[in-house]
């Protein structure tokens, strides 16, 4: 700009501060959202076809879902100042992360009806001992196959090491699945902070990297339908979700074991429309709406009163509802502190760089 | 009425300086709040520290930029400046034939071939790259076609190879290129170039004597528009690359998504904005007067 005088220099401020203020003055006019709704940031294929309209239908309430593919996003996009939401998914490892940076507050006790219908393995968890979260859904990492292109039948999370499947494979894009595997495949337990081992990982899925053609936590799917890929690391319910599409495709828990998850249903921090969304979760707890959705996600339902209401097929699959045996094998991911976490994120980033 | 004309001409003369800068203002005022502001608050964030979980902790220091200088994100640098590099000089190859075209030979039917080459650009380039999958996917168009035909007997891998990535820079950037290239051939003087054939000069002579050296500035000016907005580009080898593409735009977009480490996605924001810089006061001091 060239140099304006005094006085014009002063009819230019004025016109700069006042602009920004209109939006300001046009919201303060607006008077507030007396509608009743409840706003649900939620996984994308993760909520039953019928499950929100039929709450609709009997309370009045609507449910907006607006959805997410990655829960690191999702945190990013909570932390950033994302608010509006009422209910929030939050997997178990995520719980203390999401509690200490204060972005949920804990289910009012006494309040949900039908909590008890969870299964005993799934109250007072470790990851959330206080019951702050009521689990939703659970489900295990295993790996996707497509039983026609491939002659043999992975077995072992190694299987995603060899070099035969070259730029047939895809990786959960998901810092805790892979590092995970990894630590797994090295016999690293989880709770470390030597340096040394996070070089060992780093390395392993490096070696990795010129065999895998994508990594991806939904888009992988439509891939593996369309046979652009054969081989992937996969969540159990998603994988079912898309053999749906493509009946070659299936499932197998990997023979070192693997990792379950639970995703848990959390209040957003100060949201409003409390009530109501109380009254959701209630009725998500409800054995006959609980088996309903679970039916649909084809995840497993941690709602012990929802098993015997829930699709035999699914019900007597061992790749949804694993076998005692095998259940005992299933590890929950560790609860990392913060400077585990930024080990985890770092080794992670490393390899994606190189 | 009157008073309304008689500010519409106040305003519009441009004889007051406090009527110009309203007419600046609100531009103005925009651009300080979600431009200005924004870019000072990234600066700012770049001299952070990332604490526990990622919260933004903010004890100043340069450890940021320090990491920055790792060796590890060399190739990273490297790649980037190829694929921007590689597009800009295709852009210019596929372009300037195009712009020329555009310019001195395609008479009435000019204005459809520029809404042809806007269009794919009023596309959004989310659904324009998924295009691209559905067409160079192992089941895709593209590999039907030529299974179909008999070319080939097992689909090709065209999708997440450099190829693909190369591709969709080309195809989005194309436009970036060939607007300024027409610009500037449109303001060639078609008198210079027909004196040159007074003079003797063959076709050849012409173009490579008038025609090309004045035109060099929409040259210059479209290899930069292409290559400055290539270097942070994240989508496209996101969607079209694979794991062995990552460029720079992923690795900052990966720090605020991914990693949760902020101030370091702003401080490589910051070095990625300063070479940006940089680059175009060096082109501005070698530029010619024009």
């Amino acid at each position: 700009m060239s140099a304006p005088d005094g006085v014009s220099r002063r009819d230019f401020i004025k016109a700069a501060v006042l602009l920004p203020l209109a939006p300001a003055l046009l919201a303060a006019c607006r008077r507030a959202d007396s509608r009743r709704v409840v706003n649900f940031f939620n996984w994308s294929n993760y909520i039953g076809k019928d499950t929100i309209p039929n709450f609709s239908k009997r309370t009045g309430v609507e449910v907006r879902q607006d959805l997410f593919a990655d829960e690191e996003e999702m945190f990013a996009k909570l932390r950033a100042g994302a608010r509006g939401y009422d209910l929030i998914i939050v997997g178990d490892y995520l719980i203390p992360r999401f509690r200490s940076l204060n972005l949920i507050d804990p289910m009012p006790p006494g309040v949900l009806q039908n909590l008890d219908n969870l299964a005993p393995r799934f109250r007072h968890t470790t990851f959330d001992p206080d019951e702050t979260t009521v689990p939703y859904l659970w489900g295990t990492t295993g790996i996707a196959y497509n039983r026609k292109t491939l002659k043999t039948k992975p077995t072992s999370w190694r299987d995603l090491w060899d070099p035969k499947y070259k730029d047939r494979i895809s990786m959960l894009d998901n810092v805790r699945d892979c590092i995970a595997v990894a630590m797994q495949l090295l016999n690293i337990k989880q709770t470390t902070r030597d340096p040394e081992d996070f070089k060992k990982i780093r390395d392993l899925l490096v070696q990795q990297k010129p065999l895998v053609k994508m990594y991806s936590s939904s888009s992988y799917l439509n891939s593996l339908v369309a046979g652009e890929i054969d081989l992937a690391m996969t969540w159990s319910g998603d994988l079912f979700q898309a053999a749906r599409d493509n009946p070659d495709l299936d499932y197998v828990l990997p023979k070192e074991g693997t990792y379950m998850w639970v995703d848990c249903l959390a209040l957003m921090r100060g949201s409003h429309h409390r009530k109501d969304t109380l009254r959701f979760i209630d009725y998500l707890l409800e054995p006959q709406v609980a088996a309903d959705n679970a039916n649909f996600v084809r995840y497993a339902s941690p709602n012990e009163k929802a098993w015997p209401l829930a699709d035999p097929v699914l019900r007597k699959d061992p790749r949804v509802y694993p076998p005692k045996r095998m259940m005992d094998q299933l590890m929950l991911h560790h609860v990392l502190d913060p400077e585990q976490s930024e080990m985890w994120s770092e080794t992670w980033a490393d390899v994606k760089v190189a | 009425m009157r008073t309304l004309d008689r500010a519409f001409s106040w305003l519009l003369s441009g004889r007051r300086q406090a009527a110009s800068h309203l007419l600046l203002a609100p531009a103005a005022a925009w651009l300080l709040i979600f431009l200005v502001l924004p870019a000072l608050g990234l600066i700012a964030l770049s001299f952070a520290k990332n604490g526990a979980y990622g919260e933004i902790v903010w004890s100043p220091g340069l450890q940021n930029y320090a990491r920055a200088f790792d060796a590890k994100y060399i190739p990273v640098l490297l790649r980037t400046l190829g694929f921007a590099g590689g597009t800009t000089i295709l852009c210019l190859l596929l372009g300037y034939p195009l712009a020329y075209f555009l310019s001195f030979q395609a008479g009435r039917w000019r204005n459809a071939f520029i809404i042809g080459l806007m269009v794919p650009f009023w596309t959004s380039a989310l659904v324009a790259f998924y295009s691209w999958m559905v067409i160079l996917g192992k089941e895709g168009l593209l590999n039907s076609a030529l299974l179909r035909f008999g070319f080939i007997s097992a689909p090709l891998g065209i999708l997440y190879t450099p190829f693909s990535v190369l591709l969709g820079l080309v195809y989005f950037y194309l436009p970036f290129t060939v607007l300024p290239l027409y610009g500037s051939l449109e303001k060639v003087p078609r008198g210079l170039i027909e004196a040159a054939y007074d003079l003797g000069a063959d076709r050849r002579t012409a173009f490579f004597k008038v025609t090309f050296p004045l035109s060099l500035p929409g040259v210059i000016a479209g290899a930069l528009l292409t290559f400055i907005p290539c270097l942070g580009d994240f989508l496209t080898a996101e969607i079209l690359g694979g794991p062995r593409f990552y460029l720079l735009g992923n690795l900052i977009s990966n720090q605020f998504l991914m990693a949760q480490d902020w101030p370091f996605g702003a401080a490589l924001t910051c070095l990625l904005l300063f070479g940006m810089v940089l680059g175009l006061m060096a082109y501005r001091r070698w530029e010619p007067d024009a």
